[in-house]
């Protein structure tokens, strides 16, 4: 029976991730589009302090401003092309709108019941209006936050159609300068690309001076024009449901094994190539984090699982990965994989690659403990398990949990070191220190109670999987939800409701399980 | 008495005391992180972190481990890993407190190039200068979090209550001194705004007023605060547009109406001569205010002074007399005059001629005092900057008066005539050697504002002489047992960097790294030797498809 729901769960997902991937383009409304087409995704950008290609800000700024990837039958290029063109009066039809979600400015603006969007040109033409209604709100209530971005937004959408956001290099000898499109396709240079008889005089201008521009740079675009073309998130995602769904339904392993491994094949690709744009450890960010842990924990579980001889290990890595997966191509809010310059004090390659890394792979091993512990937990509600069952599940809980809190425990000590070196305290109770240490005491606690059967395995499986709840607060916990500190615990925020669920699931799991649980009371003398 | 010790020992080595300890020590550090992430990381600090209370708790679980190993001695092999484990945390317990116990955690701010050997430290200290002697007095201020009260006392001066997080709130207060009944000492409480902006502005003519000034300027606008006695006189709307002011017998009057002829220099200045008590005074009103004597010398200090208001016309100007108010509209060429307090509601609000601003009156008192006083609060933090209770307060009692003295206000007292001067401020630490920042450089994102590195270059004085040093981040430069650390920067009204470096001496740093050395190894030793194969025998595996393959194994 829970066979075949894994198999429908992991069918539904797979599907609807590749409806995604093949969404049609419904509507060809706009037909005026100039110059503006795709291949100007492979140029060069310079925005938020590196060089990037055209595609990744297009589809940048049009998530920012509109929440999707294009307009109508446009793509973001054409649609961040012609926004910027009508800085050059060239004129296009479209119609660009924001979203207005907090009820507050719902009212404020007077949307028709239902509408949820405001066009730009209605915002610029109010925008007095709305610096003075947002300076008016004195707390940091959630709509004041919604009215900000909104002026933040239109900020920005004045800033593209004026012209003077996409800049272009200008290359003079070894120099590169960065000017705005506007003052960039100069009279003079188009007509004599045009004398030249070039197709597309516009294109032309601009593809020359890329020319130029990539001789003299190592600035690696292409390449990340290239990773985001390729959207292996997606694919990765889909192997590791296909790899979970061999898993149940074949009775051969070989297939699970070569999935696996193409996954984690994909996920070091994926790894790599972002090392190789940013120059420096990928685990900067949340969206890299879990990245990194998903690719961690299943890298792990395949070691333990071969060397233990184990299957369940890659069931509950290919479980994670794909849970950190879908986290990072569904949860785009929450998790931005935009690629951005570091704050000065992290830019120490040496150190988040020792220290980040030993943390993020240990949540990786504690989160393989969590799911197995879950997995235990609905199999002897709902399912069926010996007493001998759950004295060798807990046995590989504990072995998994064994591994991660010592790389929890060498990852903080690494932290304080860091620290040390770079701020002359070992520590200084900082929120994100103070929370991976409330996680390491945790599981501290319970390795102990274990080891001494002082805790019987009716109260260790659930306290398994409920104490991965410290490292999703210390995680993710500690930026969604303490870093916003008071006055803006705003339910608007995507990553206070992932975590709320997440608590309320598990909390709930833990209550119905036990309830129903044939799990021994008694203490069994398992390991020693 | 040997079983009584043997139990205490059993129980302080013991897994309930352990694990006891371990949750309570827990639930305090998530109390911590929440009231850290609410009130600000100072009043964490104040209220958990640095308090006997969780101190006593890590030296609990300091004895539990120490028990914990001691229990289990003499050494088996087993145990190998659990004892290095066990020392290793005994080692960073005992760093830890070292640091505590001896090390300096401060900072020290550095402009350009003046020197500096002062190291900012945590806690709150309130220093007392005499000025005739030169003492200084310093005493130190409770780690608190909440207001407290002191019982301390130095001479004549009572130390009251210390705040710690306040905010600074509006109180009319009685005046401590006596003024005679003609004397201006009034003051109001006035609103401005109009569509750009919003402001409350408090104009005192109170001596005792110190947190108000008589006038205010705001962008293009000033305003003057003047005694209510001259408002009568700007309500006439006399022609040469001048007042005579008569400070002592708190009068005002115009020209006209004493018959003063106005006459013209052949320069085609404005002068004019009045006699009072058989004395000439001439004034050249439209270049001083002050008189001059029968030997053209100017009278500075003297009761009469003059006022054209001519010379307030090319720019915004508004003149406040507590319950009045007088400006100059340029575009009707005429000056105004309104009376605040007509007890029509409406009338407490006036349209000034400027980008449709409004002031209306709010408050007038004529004897009181306005004071912003210290009051308690819990602090807020927001984006690592404190938005409320950033002030530290102390109440001193001098000669049954009493006074606030705050962290940005520092207060002089006479005390039978000697001159006192109260700080509230943070303990410093005066270095063995001088610092001058030389140079401070800052590389940004391309592109952009945000600081991609901040850098600073110092120099040394020692005894030993100069010596030039590069400190960024990851880069921190050893002197004398003191590590320098680049924390920060700020930019002063000039806009030049001023450099802040942390300062650090910990004498437990070698202990905390062996201990951490000892603690990782020591689990990986633990678990390797008592690593065991189980045996897997008739198990329901987690994923049914892969059933067969296990029962083959």
């Amino acid at each position: 029976m829970k066979n075949r729901m894994t198999l429908f769960v992991t069918l539904f997902l797979t599907l609807q991730s590749s409806l995604i991937l093949l969404a049609p383009s419904a509507y060809a409304e706009i037909e005026q589009t100039y110059f503006c087409d795709d291949k100007l995704g492979d140029t060069p950008i310079r925005q938020g302090g590196r060089v990037k290609p055209l595609y990744v800000h297009a589809v940048d700024m049009m998530k920012y401003l509109t929440g999707k990837k294009g307009y109508e039958n446009l793509s973001a290029v054409q649609t961040y092309c012609l926004l910027s063109l009508k800085g050059m009066s060239l004129k296009s039809d479209i119609k660009l709108a924001a979203r207005v979600d907090h009820v507050e400015a719902q009212e404020y603006f007077d949307l028709p019941e239902g509408q949820k969007t405001i066009l730009f040109d209605d915002l610029i033409e109010r925008i007095r209006d709305l610096q003075i209604e947002t300076r008016r709100i004195k707390e940091e209530t959630a709509y004041k936050k919604a009215m900000t971005k909104l002026l933040n937004q239109t900020g920005l959408y004045q800033e593209i159609i004026q012209g003077n956001n996409w800049l272009l290099p200008a290359v003079t000898g070894n120099r590169t300068d960065w000017i705005p499109i506007t003052s960039f396709l100069r009279e003079d240079k188009i007509l004599e690309a045009k004398a030249n008889q070039a197709q597309s005089p516009f294109q032309k201008v601009i593809f020359d001076e890329v020319e130029r521009f990539d001789k003299i740079t190592d600035a690696p675009y292409h390449l990340e024009y290239k990773y985001a073309k390729a959207r292996l998130p997606i694919i990765a995602m889909m192997i590791t449901f296909l790899a979970l769904i061999t898993l149940t339904i074949f009775k051969k392993f070989t297939a699970t094994l070569i999935l696996a491994g193409i996954t984690i094949a994909l996920q070091l690709a994926l790894i790599t190539i972002r090392v190789l744009i940013s120059g420096r450890a990928p685990i900067t960010n949340m969206y890299e984090t879990v990245m990194f842990s998903g690719f961690g924990a299943l890298f792990l579980s395949m070691l333990i699982g071969h060397f233990k001889k184990e299957k369940a290990f890659i069931y509950v890595g290919l479980m994670f990965n794909a849970c950190t997966l879908m986290m990072m191509n569904f949860a785009t809010g929450m998790l931005s994989d935009a690629i951005s310059p570091l704050v000065p004090v992290l830019r120490d390659n040496f150190w988040l690659s020792t220290h980040v890394t030993t943390i993020i792979l240990s949540y990786g091993a504690l989160a393989l403990s969590w799911i197995m512990a879950n997995t235990v937990l609905i199999k002897s509600s709902f399912g069926k398990l010996t007493k001998a069952d759950e004295v060798y599940y807990s046995d590989l809980i504990y072995t998994i949990l064994k591994y991660g809190t010592i790389m929890l425990g060498a990852g903080i000590i690494l932290g304080g070191v860091w620290a040390d070196y770079s701020w002359g305290r070992f520590w200084g109770w900082d929120p994100k220190e103070t929370w991976s240490l409330i996680a390491f005491v945790i599981y501290m606690a319970i390795l102990h109670g274990r080891y001494t059967n002082w805790i019987p395995n009716s109260r260790f499986i659930p306290l398994v999987a409920g104490a991965f709840m410290s490292i999703m607060m210390a995680w993710f916990g500690v930026n969604y939800i303490l870093a916003s500190g008071l006055h803006s615990y705003g339910f608007s925020e995507g990553g206070a409701i992932f975590l709320g669920s997440f608590f309320l699931a598990q909390t709930l799991i833990i209550i119905i399980t036990t309830l129903k649980s044939n799990l021994s009371k008694t203490v069994v003398q398992a390991h020693e | 008495m040997t079983i009584n010790t043997q139990k205490i020992e059993k129980t302080l080595g013991g897994l309930k005391f352990a694990v006891i300890l371990l949750i309570l020590f827990a639930l305090l550090m998530i109390v911590g992180t929440f009231c850290e992430s609410y009130y600000g990381t100072d009043f964490a600090n104040r209220v958990i972190y640095k308090t006997w209370f969780f101190m006593l708790l890590q030296f609990g679980m300091f004895i539990s481990i120490i028990f914990a190993a001691f229990l289990r001695l003499p050494p088996k092999k087993r145990l190998y890993g659990f004892y290095t484990i066990h020392a290793g945390l005994i080692l960073i317990g005992m760093g830890s407190f070292m640091t505590y116990y001896a090390g300096v955690d401060g900072s020290i701010v550095l402009p350009p190039n003046s020197p500096s050997r002062e190291v900012i430290l945590s806690d709150d200290i309130i220093k007392m200068r005499f000025e005739n002697d030169g003492r200084v007095v310093t005493y130190k201020l409770p780690y608190t979090s909440f207001g407290t009260d002191i019982d301390e006392e130095y001479e004549d001066i009572k130390l009251r209550r210390y705040l710690p997080f306040a905010d600074k709130k509006f109180k009319w207060l009685e005046a401590k001194e006596s003024y005679p009944n003609t004397e201006p000492i009034h003051s109001t409480q006035y609103f401005l705004k109009n569509a750009f902006v919003t402001q409350d502005l408090t104009l005192s003519l109170h001596p005792e007023a110190i947190d108000f000034e008589s006038n205010a300027t705001l962008g293009p606008l000033t305003v003057h605060y003047l005694p209510s006695s001259l408002a009568k006189c700007f309500a006439k709307d006399n022609p040469s547009k001048l007042i005579l002011w008569d400070k002592q017998e708190e009068s005002c009057f115009t020209p006209e109406e004493k018959e003063i002829s106005i006459q013209k220099t052949k320069e085609g200045n404005r002068f004019l001569v009045y006699q009072k008590e058989n004395i000439y005074f001439s004034f050249f009103p439209d270049m001083s205010p002050w008189p001059l004597d029968e030997k053209m010398q100017v009278i500075r200090g003297g009761s009469l002074r003059i006022f054209s208001k001519k010379l307030f016309e090319d720019s915004p100007n508004l003149f406040l007399f507590g319950t009045a108010t007088s400006w100059f509209d340029k575009d009707e060429g005429t000056w105004n005059y309104q009376n605040f307090a007509t007890g029509k509601k409406e009338d407490k609000t006036v349209i000034l001629p400027w980008m449709g601003l409004e002031v209306t009156m709010l408050d007038h008192k004529e004897r009181k005092v306005p004071g912003l006083v210290p009051t308690e609060v819990l602090p807020i933090q927001k984006n690592n900057e404190m938005i409320k209770g950033q002030t530290r307060a102390l109440e001193l009692e001098v000669q049954n008066k009493k006074y606030w003295v705050t962290n940005d206000t520092p207060v002089q007292l006479l005390i039978d005539g000697r001159k006192v001067v109260f700080y509230l401020e943070k303990e410093s630490l005066t270095l063995p050697f001088e610092f001058v920042l030389t140079k401070f450089k800052m590389e940004k994102d391309p592109g952009t504002n945000r600081p991609a590195s901040y850098e600073s270059f110092v120099r040394l004085f020692t005894s030993e002489g100069t010596q030039n040093h590069h400190i960024y981040m990851n880069n921190p430069l050893k002197h004398m047992g003191f590590t320098f650390y680049q924390a920060s920067y700020s930019q002063d009204r000039q806009g030049n960097y001023i450099s802040t470096l942390s300062v650090n001496v910990d004498p437990g740093r070698p202990f905390k790294y062996a201990g951490s050395l000892m603690l990782v190894f020591g689990s990986m030793w633990h678990y390797f030797l008592n690593y065991r194969k189980r045996k897997k025998k008739n198990i329901t595996p987690l994923v049914p498809g892969v059933e067969d393959d296990i029962q083959k194994a």
